[in-house]
């Protein structure tokens, strides 16, 4: 229907993505040439959780201090040297996005910040998301993270203002003839092994459990024939209280199942 | 003023020196996931697990291949294909750096050849996975019934296991003497 009325594809679910041509991408290298320590910012969240914002506001902070570099938050893209486009594109904030990135003067820089910046994120399927900020302007820099940390910020302002480079590259792997995946402590019988684990994660949680159980696992397969000085050593070392009382249920375990090796 | 320089000299530069000084991260800080492919079984327990589906196995079963693919850009560094993992083949590591110019750089592939039924010749699982799990199976003792038949059929697929189930069946029913089904 929309088509028919002759309204601007922009405005409807197929979008426009905005090209830029060659002269552009000089004019953007003389900008950052010009610009050096003078880069005024402006935020546009197209639809996300404001994590990422609440982490651009850490690294303008004494702490990280992204002053630095004269980067500087600016209320109007009138102003602006940089576009942030954090949040997933959504259909509501289609217009604003494009409003924001024309009101900017050219040249101008844009990043796509954070997992749904760059690709829509946990958002991606969601029935009003049209994905990552790429999709509708043309990108120089994406930022990911959930959110960026500081630090993981300031990497992406210094790789957009072409202070440092980008150390992340595309890797394609295939799989070696003959190749085998090493099994996990050999030496212990798999019943065991998983009881164990079993036992560590139902008291620490998935993933501490899972450390703690390898843990005593390498004690138990470093002891040999006699494991259970090898794991009293490990439980004497703890400092944390919580940690000994799991390994000394994990060890109450061992020695309670019926064919052990201890 | 020479008390407020004072104060300014004892308290120091709170500022992080980063980026011209590495920054020091916080223990178990979560960072770019790291893939080790040798240790990878192609399994798919990271890509059930991945909220934002930034890991991905696309299966060609016809060229008998399994392709495993993170997109580092979607990935909410939330950790859960760390915990799944069976083998510790993918795990977060403390590298935040991942800024890039060109989005095509945020993604990681890895190709996986698949397993043939022994009886049918199709492709049915990852190559790696079933001779992991055979090497298991073959360590621990075959004592009951179970873990035999699991030994025997490793190498053939869910169908081709089926029709052996069916023929089991049927074997034992008729050595009972009435056909039940």
């Amino acid at each position: 229907m929309l088509i028919d009325r002759q309204v601007s594809e922009q405005l409807q679910h197929r979008l426009d993505k905005i090209t830029l041509d060659e002269s552009m991408a000089r004019a953007k290298a003389a900008l950052l040439n010009d610009i050096k320590r003078s880069v005024y910012l402006y935020r546009v969240d197209c639809g996300g959780c404001n994590g990422c914002e609440i982490e651009i506001f850490s690294t303008i902070t004494p702490v990280f201090d992204a002053e630095r570099f004269g980067i500087k938050n600016t209320p109007s893209p009138r102003h602006a040297d940089i576009l942030i486009y954090s949040g997933a594109i959504t259909r509501m904030m289609r217009m604003p996005a494009i409003r924001a990135y024309e009101g900017a003067p050219n040249p101008k820089l844009v990043v796509s910040f954070g997992a749904c910046g760059c690709t829509g994120g946990i958002f991606h399927d969601n029935y009003c998301v049209w994905g990552g900020s790429d999709k509708l302007v043309p990108v120089d820099v994406y930022i990911p993270g959930c959110p960026p940390t500081p630090p993981q910020i300031i990497y992406g302002f210094a790789v957009a203002l072409g202070l440092l480079g980008q150390k992340l590259k595309r890797t394609e792997i295939v799989e070696k003839a003959g190749e085998q995946v090493p099994l996990r402590f050999e030496s212990i019988p798999y019943k065991t092994k998983v009881a164990l684990e079993r036992k560590a994660r139902l008291l620490s949680g998935y993933c501490s459990g899972r450390d703690l159980a390898d843990e005593f696992m390498t004690a138990l397969a470093a002891g040999g024939g006699d494991a259970l000085p090898g794991v009293d050593a490990l439980i004497a070392k703890q400092q944390d209280p919580r940690r000994r009382e799991i390994l000394e249920e994990l060890k109450a375990e061992l020695v309670s199942l019926p064919a052990a090796a201890g | 003023m020479l008390k407020t320089i004072r104060e300014v000299l004892r308290t120091g530069n709170a500022t992080v020196q980063y980026p011209f000084a590495p920054v020091k991260r916080p223990e178990y800080a979560r960072g770019k996931p790291d893939h080790d492919s040798e240790k990878c079984l192609a399994c798919s327990a990271c890509a059930v697990a991945c909220p934002p589906n930034s890991i991905q196995t696309v299966v060609d079963i016809t060229a008998g291949k399994t392709t495993w693919s993170i997109n580092y850009g979607r990935c909410i560094y939330c950790g859960r294909c760390q915990e799944v993992c069976p083998t510790g083949a993918i795990k977060l590591s403390p590298e935040f750096e991942l800024a890039v110019m060109n989005k095509s750089d945020l993604e990681e592939t890895c190709v996986y050849s698949l397993a043939s039924c022994s009886e049918c010749g199709e492709f049915f699982a990852p190559a790696k996975a079933v001779d992991y799990a055979a090497r298991i199976l073959s360590r621990s003792r075959g004592d009951d019934e179970h873990m035999r038949r699991a030994i025997e059929l490793i190498s053939v697929c869910m169908n081709c296991k089926q029709k052996h189930d069916a023929y089991r069946y049927w074997e034992k029913s008729k050595q009972a003497g009435e056909l039940l089904c």
